[in-house]
């Protein structure tokens, strides 16, 4: 991919806010926020004028799921993708939904061998719709099942090899999976295959009863961008994007947030 | 066609006059039409660049830029509402604040309900300014630009003269009057009510509010604009633009505790009416053009307004 640098979640709350900032090449946008057959968003196609390019980042497509996707979401996430002439779209490794009913968010997979080739299986169907690259995310998950049978970089990398897809890295969840599980998020990263990241997520959380959630609308703490310097001093990946869900700071906060990834990716500020 | 006869008052038959009768109505109501709106034209060319406070009031009239001011100075933190509803200043007075902020802060520190900020002389005669800059702008119409649109429903006058010395010849003579008199009565009817309501905003300065709306697009309602980070100024621009909803959306409690009429909003067809809305605004005398300009006003919502 090419190295975008630093980029922030488009939000129409926000979208004012990130017309405005100069250095911007990229952003990210929730692709079932997008109408496939209405125009682009005014905010979006302003910044397609300004060459920014625009990554949909499905958040329902379930591709954990262990049926098979729904070809209706998988076109959906295609025609958005031709609408916002994306060079990828991102999805992550989680499911949604089992058995007819909507969980409302995104669950973790037990991580097993049946559980890697549902994936495999549902990302090749999504890869048959896309005609651009697909990046997975891996998904902040609060508990371990029960029945693991590989590691978390395992898993992850047995499923980019099948598919072939790229990695959307969220360093936050990286942090939060370590902090939870007081395991050392270093020796993740060195098992992860880093080359293949598209780009990375950065996100801030904060701690309710002990454990550390990703909350997106929390500002991003330090430990945070310490994991960005060491991902970017082991394989500096071409994109790093600032998610910010709710709770709106002013926008001097912001641009201090995008410009403290920018220092800790040694990419140029955006702001 | 009807013949005449020799009975005919003026020698015109009666289906004869009275098409004659609607056709001269008509053209004197098109000929009205075209004077306001040649007097609508307003300035023409780019336009100047507009403060959040000159657009509440070109959208909505001095009870939206009360609002829009209010919006800024909360967001800035500047003022608070007490639970008696009065205002109450909880902040300096921010840098960069305008003659507006001023005179509201001020009024804030006077304890005054939101209803009554425009009663107040120093945001009253503010506001004067503000409406007096518009007018020089080609924005809004002057007064004096306003009262000739109203003047010119009078070119009904002379179609209803003839009408009524039809009718009183037509009775000397014996004829039926009946439908002529109900037309008369209409054009009279109409011609009043015209005259009664006149545009305060030129074409210029709805079009200029258009496109303010289409570059602040991100402030829309629908977009559910985060004011957090988009400060003050963006805050006061919103409600000017989008109308007193949105001082909902930048502080809901602030806005419940000071009053806020969220049914206050400039619209596209915006008239007489909503500039004139509040009979505080109108008692100064010098914003309003007296009595004649404000009873009207009421009746501005319903379309046309002769434009």
């Amino acid at each position: 991919m090419t190295p975008y640098g630093v980029g922030i979640g488009w939000r129409p709350e926000i979208a004012g806010f990130v017309a405005e900032l100069p250095g911007l090449r990229f952003v990210e946008v929730v692709a079932e926020s997008v109408h496939a057959d209405a125009p682009v968003p005014p905010g979006l196609a302003a910044l397609r004028d300004r060459d920014v390019a625009v990554i949909p980042h499905g958040v329902r497509l379930s591709l954990g799921g262990a049926e098979p996707v729904d070809p209706d979401r998988v076109d959906h996430l295609a025609a958005v993708a031709s609408l916002l002439d994306a060079p990828l779209v991102s999805e992550h490794i989680a499911f949604v939904r089992a058995g007819g009913v909507e969980a409302g968010h995104l669950l973790p997979l037990p991580r097993s061998r049946e559980a890697v080739d549902a994936v495999v299986a549902n990302v090749a169907r999504t890869q048959a719709a896309l005609a651009v690259p697909i990046a997975l995310e891996p998904i902040a998950a609060v508990f371990d099942w029960p029945d693991d049978e590989l590691s978390e970089a395992e898993f992850l990398t047995e499923i980019l090899e099948r598919t072939d897809a790229l990695l959307l890295l969220d360093i936050a969840n990286v942090y939060a999976n370590a902090r939870n599980r007081g395991t050392d998020p270093l020796a993740l990263l060195d098992a992860l295959p880093l080359d293949r990241i598209a780009y990375c997520h950065v996100a801030g959380g904060a701690e309710a009863g002990g454990v550390y959630h990703d909350t997106h609308t929390h500002p991003v703490p330090e430990p945070v961008l310490d994991l960005v310097s060491a991902l970017c001093a082991r394989c500096r990946p071409p994109a790093l994007l600032l998610e910010r869900d709710g709770a709106y700071p002013a926008a001097d906060t912001l641009r201090a947030e995008l410009d403290a990834i920018a220092a800790a990716s040694g990419y140029p500020a955006v702001t | 066609m009807t013949l005449a006869a020799p009975g005919d008052t003026w020698g015109i038959s009666g289906p004869s006059f009275l098409g004659l009768y609607v056709a001269l109505a008509l053209a004197a109501i098109v000929a009205t039409a075209i004077v306001r709106s040649l007097l609508a034209r307003g300035h023409t060319g780019p336009g100047p660049r507009l403060t959040p406070d000159q657009v509440a009031f070109l959208n909505g009239g001095p009870q939206l830029t009360t609002y829009a001011a209010l919006g800024g100075l909360r967001r800035a933190g500047a003022i608070g509402a007490n639970p008696d509803r009065t205002l109450v200043p909880t902040g300096p007075l921010p840098a960069g604040s305008t003659a507006l902020d001023t005179a509201v802060y001020n009024a804030a520190g006077k304890r005054l309900r939101t209803r009554d900020l425009t009663g107040d002389p120093w945001v009253s005669s503010t506001l004067d300014d503000i409406r007096a800059g518009l007018e020089r702008a080609g924005l809004l119409l002057s007064r004096g630009q306003r009262g000739q649109s109203r003047l010119a429903a009078l070119l009904l006058l002379p179609v209803i003269v003839l009408g009524g010395a039809r009718i009183s010849a037509g009775m000397a003579n014996e004829r039926p009057v009946g439908f002529l008199t109900v037309l008369v009565l209409v054009t009279v009817v109409w011609m009043l009510l015209s005259l009664a309501r006149a545009k305060t905003r030129t074409r210029a300065g709805t079009s200029a509010l258009a496109s303010l709306r289409t570059e602040n697009q991100h402030l829309s309602p629908g977009q559910s604009p985060s004011y957090a980070t988009y400060g003050a100024g963006a805050a006061a621009m919103g409600i000017a633009l989008f109308g007193a909803s949105t001082l909902y959306m930048v502080d809901p409690a602030f806005a419940a505790e000071a009053e806020i009429n969220r049914a206050v909003t400039g619209s596209g067809s915006s008239s007489g009416g909503s500039s004139c809305g509040s009979g505080s605004s109108c008692g100064g005398g010098s914003s309003c053009s007296g009595g004649s300009s404000c009873g009207g006003g009421g009746g501005c919502g319903g379309g046309g307004c002769g434009g």
